[in-house]
């Protein structure tokens, strides 16, 4: 909700700067951006009694002295004898129906808070006495709906519809009501969906000259939902939902009258009023040392008195009474944060807190262990969301999906780590070696929930030169798994390259193991690696593809051998991704060495070309050839 | 060819995978929370309606609950949880106070953006004892931000609106760049909610306080896409070793 600093300040006595009210509003927890002097709020859904210039004043008024917007009219008003029926007191238990009638239609330009409210904020205007409604609810948090007198011929009717009626809003959006509405119907015709939009046939146009403006208490419950069902950007139904001030209405409409003087000629004005349902003024016991214990402060009781004063609320027979606006306070913990905002979060002293420890075993321990095991062999876990396109007859459907390709949710891991190792040949890795623990569900009757481990590899078993020509398969596999679950617990599938549209030849195997069908053993597994120290600074991963070539060293004096290893390993370039040693061969007799060596070159900026690439590996090569005895077979400068 | 008997072969170097970020912090603040005294459950992913919404005071009408867009599954019998809180409500049930609990895990909202995912990561905990109040609530969120972040960090606390909390309180950072993040919400149990518990509000109070996995993840390794965890990229992946 936009709420101008100009307009505000009008109310606050001493005039603060924009900065200090902003830094008071988020003090009493109301977040906002300030863009042009204009407050940009966003207000938690139980403080509907904020969202207007007059609620935020009240608000404000724990810190400065305000003044509210309340010029109001203070002349009599003739009872309007309306045929108006309410068959659904419990959804409106308060409405009031103003009539007014304009002696003409000379409004020439709006004058004071009205025209303030449309230059400052940008509001578009509709007709006269929609613009004040409009304004009105801006000003004092109530909504008002304007019907045009001349258009409504018949009684007025509020009811619960179920069904299906064609409805016009006036804004002219053609909606199908179905399900249950509350609406106003006239000559069984339904004329406004109550709280939230009016129709098109009965709103006001720029030639009303006489107007009903209805002003009602709306059960929250009675309005959510239906914006968001029907598409309708309601400022109404925002309110109503979040609640609103039952007995503000004849202010509010006495409020409305006055604007309507300052810009027009009133020849008559009546007033309709009901309260079908005796409105309950909410009290809490005054006690500060439950306040005192909830805070963890120790104020004392005329401390509390004065915020509670400043607060606006009243203090009878050791009773707070709650303003009728303040729909959210009900319990002693809602007066506490009341308090504590005066006070100020940051204000308040933390007091140590000590707790025992409970002494429970971690139950995330063979979770680790059987992680530890898997990174230990160069696994990398990944997770996926668990909603698929297909489910087995078993499968969990989702009522409302994002889209049909989510539908359901998994009852293997199997699909989703196919993807992920897709999605990394893509990307020309060449050893592929993931795992993912989550639960899996499913329905039999009841819901059965699984926690699984789901293993899925392909490609080189690793980069050093002893696994480097060695493919994964499920003997690799096996010798990993099998001391810790029994044989005939261990499913292997060898995923068909064609089943999955690949054209690569590698095998793809996935497993996947129910938890429980670990033995005891894994949880003396004898971990090799250890998790990070710390949180690493993530480098962008590059879009562009990678370039690699392969160098074949000859080394006669097997005593320089590390000497090359030192040059490659020490060569740095930003272009040089990664570099290891694939193949390495000693011949015994001759004590002659081959070693090769894979260099993967990638750019953040672009894809590289094969000139480029060349030019960095011949540097890398005039770098290795100065090694005494090192020579590049079949290498010409 | 064993490597030991050869001193001129190149060092044979063994390539560790790597523990994914998320549940790599997930864990860490875990560890740390259970440093604290914290005892770890968990809980089903899918949930009824009564333990995600109505016993932790999100009533059916009310507002929170159209905040929470939820994926609702088998013909609106079942939820998928919309926040951790329900493990806390099982755990209340299941115990007596004093109690400290954390749960961490997945949770779902059907939200897919480039700033939310449907599926996403929060740890939460919640405090049971006598005489807990706002002031001991602020020590543990010190002691936990502290220890993130580092003890210069500078942490601001306000006001705010959850239904099973009351007060509540948002819990932000200053940036490098100056610029205050949300890090975490919190607030004192409310009453009603250990009521629904079968725990006497009148003896007992306790605190809360929820961390979203994937903010605190992005801040730490200044990831700034948050589906960049969720794409499965060994180059991404293996960074975090």
């Amino acid at each position: 909700m936009k709420i101008s600093y100009k307009h505000l300040i009008k109310g606050i006595h001493s005039k603060p700067s924009i900065e200090e009210v902003s830094d008071k509003l988020f003090q009493l927890g109301h977040e906002h951006e300030i863009d042009k002097e204009i407050f940009d709020m966003e207000f938690t859904p139980n403080r509907g009694d904020c969202l207007s210039l007059n609620g935020l004043l009240r608000d404000l008024a724990v810190f400065y002295d305000v003044t509210l917007f309340d010029d109001i009219y203070e002349g009599s008003i003739k009872d309007f004898n309306f045929n108006f029926t309410n068959n659904a007191c419990d959804d409106c238990p308060t409405i009031s129906f103003l009539k007014i009638e304009l002696e003409d239609l000379e409004v020439k330009r709006y004058k004071d808070e009205l025209k303030d409210y449309f230059s400052d904020l940008e509001v578009s205007k509709n007709n006269f006495f929609t613009d004040i409604s409009n304004y009105i609810s801006y000003e004092t948090g109530q909504p008002t709906h304007c019907y045009d007198a001349s258009k409504i011929k018949d009684d007025l009717c509020l009811n619960n519809v179920s069904g299906n009626y064609a409805f016009e809003t006036l804004f002219e959006k053609k909606i199908n009501l179905n399900g249950k509405n509350l609406v106003f119907s006239s000559a069984d015709e339904i004329i406004n969906l109550a709280g939230v939009i009016g129709g098109k046939k009965t709103s006001c146009s720029k030639e009303t000259t006489e107007v009903i403006i209805e002003c009602a208490y709306f059960k929250p419950e009675s309005i959510i939902g239906k914006s968001i069902k029907y598409d309708i950007n309601s400022d109404a139904a925002h309110k109503f939902e979040r609640n609103t001030d039952r007995q503000c209405h004849e202010m509010v409409l006495r409020r409305f009258i006055k604007v309507v003087q300052k810009h027009s000629k009133v020849k008559n004005i009546e007033l309709y009023s009901n309260n079908y349902k005796k409105f309950q003024r909410k009290c809490i016991p005054f006690n500060t040392d439950i306040i005192n214990k909830i805070i963890g402060v120790k104020i004392s009781s005329e401390e509390y008195k004065n915020y509670l004063f400043r607060l606006g609320f009243n203090l009878i027979d050791n009773n707070i009474e709650i303003p009728s606006y303040r729909n959210d306070l009900i319990t002693q913990n809602d007066l506490a944060e009341e308090i504590a905002r005066i006070i100020g979060y940051d204000n308040i002293p933390p007091i140590e807190l000590s707790i025992k420890s409970s002494n429970k075993k971690d139950n995330f321990n063979i979770e680790h262990k059987i992680k530890r095991l898997l990174i230990d062999n160069g696994f990398n876990e990944v997770i996926n969301n668990p909603f698929a396109e297909n489910g087995s007859k078993n499968a969990i459907k989702i009522d409302n999906p994002l889209d049909s390709n989510k539908r359901f949710l998994r009852t293997s891991l199997k699909e989703s780590l196919v993807e992920n190792l897709l999605y990394n040949e893509r990307r020309q890795k060449d050893s592929i070696k993931l795992f993912e623990l989550s639960d899996i569900y499913s329905n039999d009757k009841s819901i059965n929930i699984k926690r699984v481990i789901g293993i899925i590899i392909s490609g080189r078993v690793g980069k050093n030169y002893i696994d480097f020509s060695k493919k994964l398969d499920e003997k690799y596999l096996k010798k990993i798994i099998s001391q810790f679950v029994p044989d005939n617990k261990l499913t292997f599938e060898d995923i068909s390259r064609s089943s999955i549209d690949s054209k690569l030849k590698n095998k793809i195997i996935f497993l996947e193991i129910e938890l429980d069908k670990f033995n005891r053993h894994i949880q003396k597994y004898n971990e090799l690696s250890t998790p990070p120290k710390d949180y690493k600074k993530y480098i962008p991963v590059s879009e562009f593809p990678s370039s690699s070539r392969d160098l074949s060293f000859s080394i006669e004096d097997f005593l320089q051998s590390k000497n090359l290893e030192d040059s490659i390993l020490n060569y740095k370039h930003k272009l040089l991704k990664d570099c290891y040693v694939f193949d390495y061969y000693k011949n015994d007799n001759t004590n002659v060495i081959k070693v090769g060596y894979r260099f993967i070159f990638q750019s953040h900026e672009k894809t590289l070309t094969d000139e480029e690439v060349d030019n960095l590996i011949d540097d890398i090569i005039i770098r290795c050839l100065q090694i005494s005895s090192v020579s590049l077979p079949g290498y010409k400068n | 060819m064993p490597e030991s008997k050869d001193n001129s072969a190149p060092n044979l170097l063994k390539e560790f995978g790597t523990d994914h970020p998320i549940n790599f912090t997930k864990d860490s603040i875990m560890n740390l929370l259970m440093s604290f005294g914290f005892e770890a459950i968990s809980g089903p992913e899918i949930e009824s309606e009564k333990f995600n919404f109505d016993m932790l005071n999100i009533k059916e009408f009310h507002p929170a609950r159209q905040m929470h867009d939820t994926f609702y599954v088998d013909q609106k019998s079942y939820v998928l949880r919309t926040h951790t809180s329900p493990v806390q409500i099982r755990g209340m049930l299941e115990r007596k106070p004093p109690l400290a609990l954390i749960s961490g895990g997945k949770v779902y909202r059907k939200d897919d953006d480039s700033t939310h995912l449907p599926m996403f990561h929060q740890i939460e905990g919640i405090y049971i004892a006598n005489d807990v109040s706002f002031a001991n609530l602020k020590d543990l969120i010190f002691k936990i931000i502290t220890s993130l972040f580092g003890k210069d960090t500078q942490i601001r606390f306000r006001p705010s609106y959850f239904p099973f909390t009351e007060p509540s309180a948002e819990v932000d950072i200053l940036s490098n760049d100056g610029k205050w993040l949300e890090i975490l919400g919190c607030g004192i149990v409310n009453p009603i909610v250990l009521e629904n518990c079968n725990i006497d509000s009148k003896k007992y109070s306790g605190l809360a306080f929820g961390l979203g996995i994937e903010r605190i993840a992005m801040l730490k390794y200044e990831v700034n896409d948050i589906r960049d965890f969720y794409k499965s990229n060994l180059d991404f992946l293996k960074q975090f070793k």
